[in-house]
């Protein structure tokens, strides 16, 4: 107990110093001292918060964690959720000190954490969460996170050391994660009923979700609606997100709330307030003109963002394709030929498309291949000045496509010239 | 002109954008007004001699590259394979695909998986991840080599133009035996071994290598050295490609050259 304190007492110094001298940053610092003295901290503070539930998988992690936690927050009860990105363990212990008082008390009767693929396996025992959701598996940065079979294998052992209570929430459409049901825990699925989601592995299981997504209509980039279907409960959802990712997303935060024995009716008024978190479609307007942004970080995901998009991009859009290769976004950039452009057909694209970034002449090949005329090319590297010509070349709107260091360098941009009032905080 | 290309296991051996290499194919074909076929052939397939008039072999997950090893012996398709590049059949392989063209495989655990022995070269499982970017120089061994076909005299400057760039990501270290010749000289990067200096290997017409990338669009020098081979056996007559506009792909390469090495 005297160690938690020390461990506590340090964690708090770190942020309250870091905050006086205007050090910024560092939000892992915290929780990186403080594991030092007491290694056991997250297991410690985390066991006393009535209600965890962990959302890992390849995409959508974010948004389905920023969706339940909103809608907790529309109920007026407090979430403890990490920032994306700090999911490692010094990330969780931090996020927890913030929370916890001097003597290790947490008020928050909810958290909402997001840890990928990888940091499952050594958070899922400490946190003991309730529940844990699975959206998704790809081959994604297959140097950090390994090949999926391997992935499953390492989260199916995980799960069979975590407590009697833990319940499973698998995406009942990607056959990848069927496995998952052998690891002896109680297990549910959610499905999306016209879904042309293409997993590495064909689903044999998605008939007997219990949880049932249907009449999905999609109203061009403006949104979704969708029916969510449980047992013979029937809740019409409409969400200002286009995508039919979203609706996996949004169906699998219905699904999870109802599994932690909190859904209730107004949550269709809740999901239809929700606007999606820093670069996940972000619309933003600057002199006039109006553009919107789309994180990109693999094949799967670029593939369904450009398959949203692209059919309502007109000749009067420009469209901004920015590809880093810092480690963030993964070393490898052989990724873009994975990216299944072939199948869109946009050899008669007439749009005006700018490649910036590190890697813009890599991605400006991967254009050229698809069938892209060269004259509607136009390669700048530096992202400023990327912005700045294609966003002066619309007359309609710009549709920037990101990679992850990409998307924060231009949100320093945004932030500069006005666009944008502050710095995105989650 | 026609080519029919053989993607060998395209549907389980296809990991960090090898599949770019055929769009590259595909299209640098077509903008000669060459027709092109691209063949996926899988497990349990057949095989014939003469079906294809270039192979590419990509990389693959573990279990993947088990299932394909197997594969390879029971179906004959290996066999085939290595008539057809000794007939001079042009061949790419990287990573997986080339780990299985060498004499064998021994993985960590369990017996080691036998290969098809194109590649006088064999494959240990190792502990160390060679990721990172990657730039050779073409050997003169394997353009020498190239030489002794009687096509090939006029590609050697092709292949030797520059130098190749691509991502490596492997932790299977690949040896070479005596008389093996490398693709290249590493001048950034692991290569086969992160030992010996030497990267890929070639053998014929046949090419073996760790270079992702994807390889062929930023390297078209290389893509157009196996379509005119290809080309050449095929028709048994010198071709000469007709030269494409390459000012982006140019561009790509020597940014990628420039910034690596």
């Amino acid at each position: 107990m005297l160690k938690t304190f020390a461990a506590l007492l340090l964690g708090k110094s770190i942020f309250f110093l870091s905050r006086l001298l205007g050090l910024g940053g560092g939000f892992a610092a915290p929780g990186f001292y403080a594991l030092k003295i007491d290694p056991d901290l997250v297991n410690k503070l985390a066991s006393q918060i009535p209600k965890q539930v962990i959302i890992t998988g390849t995409n959508g992690k974010t948004t389905t964690s920023a969706m339940l936690a909103h809608m907790y927050r529309d109920h007026n009860q407090k979430v403890i959720r990490n920032q994306t990105g700090s999911n490692l363990e010094r990330g969780i212990a931090s996020t927890l000190i913030k929370h916890s008082s001097f003597f290790g008390s947490i008020r928050e009767q909810v958290a909402v954490w997001e840890i990928d693929e990888a940091a499952f396996n050594n958070l899922a025992p400490k946190i003991k969460p309730d529940l844990i959701v699975f959206l998704n598996v790809f081959r994604d940065q297959l140097d950090r996170y390994g090949e999926v079979d391997s992935i499953i294998k390492k989260w199916i052992e995980t799960i069979m050391k975590l407590p009697e209570k833990t319940q499973l929430l698998i995406n009942g459409d990607d056959g990848s994660l069927e496995p998952l049901e052998k690891a002896g825990k109680k297990t549910e699925s959610f499905s999306v009923h016209k879904n042309d989601f293409k997993g590495e592995k064909k689903s044999s299981s998605s008939k007997n979700s219990r949880f049932k997504t249907v009449n999905v209509k999609a109203n061009a980039l403006e949104g979704t609606g969708f029916i969510f279907q449980l047992d013979n409960c029937k809740l019409p959802v409409s969400l200002q997100l286009p995508g039919d990712y979203n609706i996996y997303n949004a169906s699998a935060a219905l699904a999870a709330k109802f599994l932690l024995g909190d859904l209730r009716n107004s949550e269709a008024e809740s999901l239809k307030n929700f606007k999606a978190t820093f670069g996940r479609f972000e619309n933003f307007e600057s002199a006039n003109k109006r553009g919107s942004i789309f994180l990109i970080k693999n094949p799967v995901g670029a593939t369904q963002v450009l398959q949203t998009v692209l059919p309502h991009i007109t000749s009067k859009d420009t469209l901004l394709l920015a590809l880093n290769d810092n480690l963030a976004d993964g070393r490898d950039v052989s990724w873009i030929w994975d990216i299944e452009l072939e199948k869109f057909k946009i050899s008669n694209f007439k749009s005006q498309i700018f490649t910036a970034g590190s890697r813009a002449f890599d991605l400006a090949l991967r254009l050229k291949y698809a069938g892209i005329a060269e004259n509607r090319i136009e390669i700048i590297p530096g992202l400023e000045s990327a912005f700045d010509k294609s966003l002066a070349k619309t007359s309609g709107r710009l549709f920037i496509l990101p990679t992850y260091t990409a998307l924060m360098k231009l949100q320093k941009i945004m932030v500069k010239k006005g666009i944008r009032k502050e710095y995105w905080k989650e | 002109m026609k080519l029919i290309i053989g993607y060998l296991y395209g549907d389980l051996m296809n990991i960090y954008g090898d599949t770019g290499n055929i769009i590259c194919l595909k299209k640098r074909c077509e903008w000669r007004g060459i027709e092109v076929e691209v063949k996926n052939i899988s497990v349990g397939d057949k095989l014939k001699p003469r079906g294809f008039d270039m192979y590419f072999f990509g990389g693959g997950q573990d279990q993947a590259q088990t299932q394909v090893a197997g594969d390879l012996t029971e179906s004959g398709k290996g066999k085939v394979v290595r008539e057809e590049v000794e007939r001079g059949v042009p061949m790419l392989s990287i990573c997986g695909g080339y780990q299985l063209l060498g004499k064998f495989y021994q993985p960590f655990e369990g017996k080691k998986l036998d290969g098809v022995g194109i590649f006088p070269a064999y494959t240990k499982a190792s502990n160390d991840r060679m990721i990172g970017n990657i730039v050779i120089k073409p050997s003169a061994f394997s353009l020498q080599l190239s030489a002794k076909n009687k096509y090939a005299a006029d590609s050697r400057q092709l292949i030797a133009d520059s130098y190749l760039v691509g991502f490596e990501n492997h932790s299977g270290k690949t040896f070479l035996e005596n008389g093996a010749k490398p693709l290249g000289k590493v001048i950034k990067g692991s290569g086969n071994n992160s030992e010996d200096g030497t990267e890929g290997c070639i053998y014929k017409n046949a090419i073996g290598c760790y270079m992702h990338g994807s390889l062929l669009p930023k390297n078209p020098q290389l893509a157009d050295w196996l379509i005119q081979k290809a080309l050449e056996i095929k028709y048994e007559k010198k071709v000469k490609l007709k030269p494409l506009g390459d000012e982006l792909e140019n561009k790509a390469h020597d940014f990628a050259v420039k910034e690596f090495s």
